[in-house]
């Protein structure tokens, strides 16, 4: 970690004051940059998730297999040279499947915690920054979502919209709303008692103005840790309603609907398990690794 | 050191006293045979006349009998509680010699007026169990009860002790088969009258076996009936029902040796049973259908050329192939080649996805639809996995321009809702119960069967096609209606109301050990005969 990092958003808001904003804001960026690179763990789950993504976008290109080509005559095969994670029950190939099930994943975690985050931040900074009635209802609401077992909550909005990927989706940004919305509010609690934050307030400055600003720039980094880690989360959730088939449809191939139509098939086929199960692993220890040495770069606690 | 030297002697003494304990508590069990047979689910109510599913008739069947019986591995009919029988030439009037010195489990005397009695019963539609229910079957096969135009029997009347006398309204071709079909099995009309509700969970009858207990959602265990009227049956003392839903955990509880004999092997691990020593493997004969119903009265599939189309477009081959482990048979008529009448001239449509094409170009759909596909959620033993094989067909759908969702919603849902024909097409499948065409034809695809709840899925409502049924069903001439169910065959392959898919050879799994077992074609049966030999 670093030894000497002179700026953080955090830890000296009033420095943005000084007469080159810009240049003080890339050597912040810099600064967490290089002290990613020097954090193994993170580093390690950052090429795991630079690795799926690549895969998601390029494979898809290369393969020799479509994900949906049924073959009645190569069913449950195991891996060979022509594919290399096996065969399932209608013949298809696994690989072509677990690949295309990257890009389901990913972009339904991306899309899921990219709308918990603004939501949840909106909502978060508007019950922390006026406070009153305003931050009562918000933050009964938030209790109320979080009474529920998140993936309990999941499953019952899935029910209400109807099974399906896109529904899962939004079941999943809707579980996770308030955690991000907690977490904003309770920094921008601190925030607002920082004095840069009074002085603009008496120089007569809108309000929205310093919450776009100045709260939410001297708010987003532990939203950020959050969101990489609450994206390993959204992976799994998307996959345990796939299991249960609330998520994902045929012949879409999602990596929990892949296990749960495996199932009769572990004790003589077990790739056909194996392979989707690793790759939700592998992503979600990505994410978790990457978001783990998040919060030790960006927490000016853990720094000093 | 003594005092720990005693401890271990007496850790010692006890170990060996439970092991001795326990051996014996084991040679207990295996004196009294038991057999433990694992099913796929509960049966929902024990008294056979007011269900039509499997799971009740198959606990039912060991402790209730009918007045005929079907040989063991076909239809043919048999003598049961009834010796022997005349029909009058009209073929209005059936005369039943009952056997005699047959008691109920209960002690009383089973004879003509307990016949007679029961028929009333379902006829007159008394001392039903609860509000709500019904005897469903009865209607169906009888053309109603008591009052109903269509209603075929007109009396039945004790003429002695032991001779029973039917007079029917019209002649009923499948009249005699009907007979043995587990609705109709003579209940003990003491038990019945005490209290219908009781007789439900608790059934009385004749059978090999007396009900002993039932756990709700768990197992039912029958015991030895020791005043059976055949002599030296039963072989078992007792035989245990257990529910394990899920095929694969029940296969494992085979394998562990927790049950004996199992019911819904997964085809796929037929090759395992085979292959395993300690095991064995049955093949149930083929009675069944396994098929695509087209909601005809939601368009597209009013246009007779869309379902044809779909007809070319789905691989009955590749399926079997798939999911079946070659125990079936590609299917071309609504009913399986095991049943007489079934015609074989019929031409099958082949799968050729450009005809399929041609097909829906000319129907105006060249740019295919969007269509919900109903497939079912729970495996059945003429389709053993329902959502994998809909999403079989829904890539060569695909590939005709067809964009199919798969539906899948639970069970007993999913037969209300198509019974209603919410559905756009669905998958769904029969096995029959008694043998004769009737029985899949007319149930399935008579516009008689159109009000709902439905039996005939594909609302297939053709005129012609009726009076060929009805008149097959008043015919008795074997002969007759073998040529009227060969026209029906034709009619139904016309108008394409089905894909029929496959014919389905339901594979079972027993120990090796388990001796005598026949499974029978309408896919449950007596346990009478069967032993365990260690």
């Amino acid at each position: 970690m670093s030894m000497n990092a002179p700026t953080m958003p955090t830890q000296e808001p009033m420095q943005p004051m000084s007469n080159s904003p810009m240049e003080e804001k890339e050597s912040a960026w810099q600064d967490t940059w290089r002290a990613l690179l020097r954090h193994r763990s993170a580093m390690i789950g950052g090429i795991i998730i630079l690795f799926f993504i690549f895969i998601a976008v390029v494979a898809p290109l290369l393969l020799p297999f479509g994900y949906n080509q049924i073959d009645a005559d190569s069913r449950l095969q195991a891996p060979s040279a022509d594919h290399w994670f096996g065969t399932d029950d209608l013949g298809r190939d696994i690989f072509a499947r677990v690949i295309y099930g990257a890009r389901i994943s990913l972009w339904v975690g991306f899309f899921a915690i990219t709308g918990s985050i603004v939501a949840g931040s909106l909502l978060g900074l508007i019950a922390g920054f006026y406070g009153g009635w305003r931050d009562v209802i918000i933050s009964r609401l938030f209790d109320i979502l979080l009474a529920f077992p998140g993936i309990l909550l999941a499953i019952a909005i899935v029910a209400m919209l109807g099974p399906g990927l896109e529904n899962a989706m939004y079941a999943i940004a809707i579980i996770n709303i308030p955690t991000f919305g907690r977490l904003m509010r309770s920094r921008v609690l601190a925030v607002k008692q920082e004095d840069f934050v009074m002085a603009a307030l008496a120089i007569g400055m809108k309000n929205s103005r310093i919450l776009l600003r100045h709260v939410l720039p001297n708010s987003w980094t532990p939203i950020m840790v959050q969101g990489t880690l609450g994206f390993a989360t959204a992976v799994l959730e998307a996959a345990a309603l796939g299991f249960i088939g609330l998520g994902a449809q045929p012949p879409e191939p999602e990596w929990g609907k892949m296990l749960s139509d495996s199932r009769s098939f572990i004790q003589s086929a077990p790739w056909t398990m194996i392979f989707p199960g690793l790759a939700i692993m592998f992503t979600v220890l990505g994410f978790n690794l990457l978001g783990d040495g998040l919060r030790d770069i960006l927490d000016p606690r853990m720094k000093q | 050191m003594r005092f720990k030297k005693n401890w271990i002697l007496l850790f010692a003494f006890a170990f060996m006293l439970s092991t001795v304990l326990a051996g014996c508590g084991g040679k207990n069990a295996d004196s009294g045979k038991t057999l433990i047979f694992g099913r796929g689910a509960d049966s929902p109510k024990l008294d056979p006349a007011i269900v039509t599913d499997g799971e009740s008739f198959r606990v039912t069947e060991n402790i209730m009998e009918t007045l005929v019986d079907y040989d063991k591995t076909t239809t043919n009919v048999k003598p049961g509680l009834a010796e022997s029988w005349e029909k009058s030439k009209d073929g209005k009037t059936w005369t039943f010699h009952l056997r005699k010195g047959v008691k109920f489990h209960d002690g009383t005397q089973f004879n003509a007026d307990a016949v007679v009695w029961n028929f009333e019963r379902w006829m007159n539609r008394k001392d039903l169990p609860k509000k709500g229910d019904d005897f469903i079957y009865y209607g169906s096969m009888f053309g109603g009860f008591k009052g109903d135009k269509g209603h075929v029997i007109d009396s039945v009347k004790a003429l002695d002790e032991y001779t029973v006398q039917f007079r029917l309204k019209k002649p009923q071709g499948p009249f005699l088969a009907n007979l043995g079909m587990s609705p109709f099995a003579i209940a003990s009309p003491k038990a019945v009258e005490k209290d219908p509700a009781e007789f439900a969970r608790h059934p009385v009858g004749t059978g090999p076996f007396k009900f002993e207990s039932w756990k709700k959602g768990d197992s039912i265990s029958v015991v030895k009936n020791e005043n059976y009227w055949q002599k030296g049956l039963p072989k078992l003392d007792k035989i245990i029902f257990k529910s394990i839903p899920d095929n694969s955990a029940r296969l494992t509880a085979l394998q562990s040796g927790d049950i004996d004999l199992m019911d819904g092997l997964n085809p796929d691990d037929a090759k395992t049973v085979e292959q395993n020593d300690q095991l064995q493997l049955f093949k149930r004969p083929p009675m069944n259908v396994g098929y695509l119903a087209f909601n005809m009265e939601k368009k597209p599939f009013d246009n007779k050329k869309v379902r044809l189309a779909i007809n070319h477009a789905v691989n009955k081959e590749g399926l079997i192939k798939s999911f079946y482990a070659d125990l079936a048979e590609p299917a071309k008529n609504p009913m399986p080649p095991s049943i007489w009448g079934y015609n074989d001239k019929v031409k099958e449509y082949d799968y050729d996805l450009t005809k399929a094409k041609q097909l829906l170009k000319e129907a105006g759909y060249e740019k295919g639809f969007k269509v919900e596909f109903w497939a079912m959620p729970e495996p059945r033993p003429y389709m053993p996995d329902g959502k994998k094989i809909a999403e079989y067909i829904q890539a060569d759908l695909k590939k005709i321009g067809i964009d199919a969702k798969i539906v899948s919603p639970e069970w007993q849902t999913y037969l209300e809702k198509t019974q209603k024909g919410e559905h756009e097409m669905a998958l769904l499948g029969w096995t029959g119960d008694n043998g004769d065409p009737d029985n899949f034809l007319y149930v399935l695809l008579d516009k008689d069967n159109t009000r709902i709840p439905a039996q005939n899925v594909a609302f297939y409502k053709s005129d012609k096609l009726h009076d060929v049924l009805i008149k097959a069903q008043q015919e008795t001439d074997k002969k007759k209606r073998t040529e009227l169910y060969e026209k029906a065959q034709e009619i139904i392959h016309e108008d394409a109301p089905w894909v029929p898919m496959v014919y389905a050879t339901p594979p079972l799994a027993a120990q090796s050990y388990v001796k005598g077992y026949v499974p029978h074609p309408k896919g449950t049966e007596s346990l009478e005969n069967v032993d365990i030999v260690k």
